[in-house]
């Protein structure tokens, strides 16, 4: 994953710590050795996007990629995804939807909100595995902008 | 009807029989009261006449009598002419009053008396003007001057003023009879009118009464009426929200149950792969030199694969349950489309989808007669007869073509029957009703399915609002009949939307 030199962090918010250390796995496996900050909850993992204040000004000029889960215990996804993409400092990072929700309302919703792509995790391991791997490959030419 | 009603209904129809009671009875003395006026009206002529009657005999007398004095004055011939003509209607008039009287039912002896009298002085007036005749005039006057024609002149003039006294007399007790029956006639009317008004009154106020009481009856019944559709619309919500709930938690659970066994299933294939390297270290030739290279050996490449294997077979087997069960749960949550539906055409799609199975094994799919057109969800109905028909085709009898047969029939007010029939092996007695559960099968288990093709097809047409029941003959085929609605929006209308 490129950005001009400036290296790329991949924030994983997942609560199922097996899923995120099975897609941290399969990232790796494709070659992707950018840090990745795992997050369990969405407090947590606002708290890191948009500082403790919520401006935002805390993730300026950083490098990010989301990895979102949509089903967190603290709240959903999407009240995420949209304090993202609403923050000025945040809402050019890309956003990854990352969910077993395959719902077409709320499909819509995360793309409308600003989701740059929405993935549903197949069930099956080996498709599972199969797309994470591809995820990393995807990543691994990506561009991400810096956040200003 | 209350007691109350009744008591009601017996006094507004006891009030209106007083009424035409009073009215009859009013009818009936006013005739009455006609027939004796009539009487009454009769007297007064009679009177009349009686009285016309002897005022004319007595002056026909008087013209008699002056004729007399006039010839016995002047002894002129001319004086005898209206003598002769007074003395001959002296008869007709006394006929005439006999004639009146005896319509009067005359009874006492004035006739004979005042004949009597008649015949008296006739007999003087004739007797004076013989003798003036024969010239003996003298003598005649002497007969005028003893008095005796003027007497008998008074006595008839005292009996007509007394039998006039009488008559009168009764004239004027029929008047003052009459005048009492207006009076009786008058009071009877104005009685009877309150009688009638009272009826009258009475009557409306009881039907007023009624009414009112059923006005009221009435409104109860509009007011329990509202109560019971706003009960039966809050029940239907509280059904439409256990619905959905159960579907949000079918839902819900087959993700929350989908998380881990994604994680079951990835850390398996994590162990898998990481097993590679063991088993190269196993077959490594410096470690089978190890005491315990042999039982390690069988551990990595006999009982940890086998172990693996399980565990994902039993995962596979999950993850399908769960995916039925999603399958269902997202069926339910599907908003059903309303339209017409040529079931003939459907039937020709599904028949065209089965032709290379039904051909391979020479069967086929008749549809008897013509299948009509209904407003339905083309999905729904879709997926319900395909998996009959799929059914009908997958459990074939061995060693018998599969023949499927399928009819309509009409199945009560709004609704048909869809008949769906096979030859093929059919179902037990004992799973008739098992078939339709989720998860489970019946007969031999030679077939690849995970049990839900009934459950779902049971579930899709309960949602349109119809049903689902089969007959089976074990060894000889299965019927599935299938009532549905002719027409799924009012059924929509009903349930007040269209999604579950």
């Amino acid at each position: 994953m490129s950005s001009k030199g400036n290296p790329v962090a991949i924030v994983m918010i997942e609560d199922d710590e097996g899923h995120a250390r099975l897609i941290e796995r399969n990232i790796r496996r494709a070659g992707v050795n950018n840090e990745l900050k795992p997050f369990t909850n969405g407090t947590a993992a606002l708290e890191f996007l948009l500082g403790p204040d919520g401006s935002g000004e805390v993730s300026a000029g950083k490098h990010l990629l989301v990895l979102l889960d949509l089903n967190l215990p603290d709240m959903t996804g999407i009240s995420i995804l949209d304090k993202i993409k609403s923050n000025q400092h945040t809402r050019r990072s890309p956003v990854i939807v990352l969910t077993t929700t395959d719902d077409a309302r709320e499909i819509q919703r995360c793309y409308d909100l600003g989701a740059n792509v929405y993935i549903t995790k197949p069930v099956d391991y080996e498709n599972f595995a199969n797309a994470i791997r591809q995820l990393g490959l995807f990543f691994a030419v990506m561009q991400v902008p810096e956040t200003q | 009807m209350t007691a109350k009603n009744i008591f009601l209904v017996r006094i507004t129809a006891a009030m209106i029989a007083a009424g035409m009671l009073i009215i009859i009875a009013m009818v009936g003395f006013s005739y009455w009261m006609l027939e004796r006026t009539g009487q009454a009206t009769e007297e007064v002529l009679a009177t009349r006449e009686i009285r016309g009657a002897m005022l004319d005999l007595f002056s026909v007398l008087q013209d008699a009598e002056t004729g007399q004095r006039g010839y016995l004055l002047t002894s002129e011939a001319r004086y005898l002419g209206p003598y002769k003509e007074a003395a001959e209607k002296v008869d007709v008039g006394f006929k005439r009053l006999t004639e009146v009287l005896k319509r009067r039912n005359n009874n006492d002896d004035f006739l004979e008396r005042l004949r009597g009298a008649i015949d008296t002085k006739l007999a003087e007036l004739s007797e004076t003007v013989e003798l003036a005749k024969a010239g003996r005039r003298d003598e005649a006057m002497a007969i005028v001057r003893s008095n005796r024609g003027k007497e008998v002149m008074d006595q008839i003039r005292g009996l007509v003023v007394d039998k006039r006294a009488t008559v009168e007399q009764r004239l004027n007790s029929a008047v003052a009879s009459q005048r009492e029956n207006a009076s009786i006639l008058q009071w009877t009317i104005i009685g009877g009118g309150i009688l009638i008004v009272l009826a009258g009154a009475g009557a409306g106020w009881a039907v007023a009464g009624y009414t009112r009481e059923v006005v009221q009856a009435r409104s109860q019944v509009e007011a329990l009426n509202a109560g019971l559709e706003l009960r039966v619309q809050e029940r239907t919500a509280d059904l439409e929200r256990a619905n959905e709930e159960v579907q949000r938690f079918a839902y819900i659970v087959s993700h929350d149950l989908r998380a881990p066994l994604v994680n079951v299933m990835g850390f398996t294939a994590e162990l898998n792969t990481a097993l590679e390297p063991l088993r190269a270290l196993t077959s490594d030739p410096s470690v089978a030199e190890l005491p315990s290279a042999a039982d390690a050996r069988t551990s990595v490449e006999t009982d940890i694969p086998e172990a693996i294997s399980f565990i994902q077979a039993s995962t596979k087997k999950m993850d399908a349950l769960i995916n039925a069960i999603l399958k269902l749960s997202r069926e339910g949550r599907r908003t059903l489309n309303p339209e017409f539906i040529d079931l003939g055409a459907l039937f020709n799609g599904i028949s065209a989808s089965v032709q290379h199975q039904l051909v391979d094994s020479g069967g086929e799919l008749v549809v008897e007669g013509t299948l009509p057109t209904i407003v339905g969800d083309r999905l729904a109905l879709e997926q319900v007869f395909g998996n009959l028909v799929d059914n009908a085709v997958k459990y074939q009898a061995q060693g018998r073509a599969p023949v499927i047969r399928v009819r309509s029939r009409a199945g009560g007010p709004g609704a048909i029957f869809i008949d769906v029939e096979d030859n093929g092996r059919g179902i037990g007695p004992a799973d008739h009703e098992r078939v339709f559960d989720l998860f489970r099968r019946a007969g031999v288990q030679d077939k690849p399915g995970e049990g839900i093709g009934l459950a779902h097809v049971r579930a899709l047409v309960r949602r349109m609002g119809g049903d689902i029941t089969l007959t089976s003959a074990l060894g000889k085929g299965t019927t599935f009949q299938v009532k549905l609605p002719r027409n799924l929006r009012t059924v929509s209308e009903r349930s007040g939307e269209l999604k579950g």
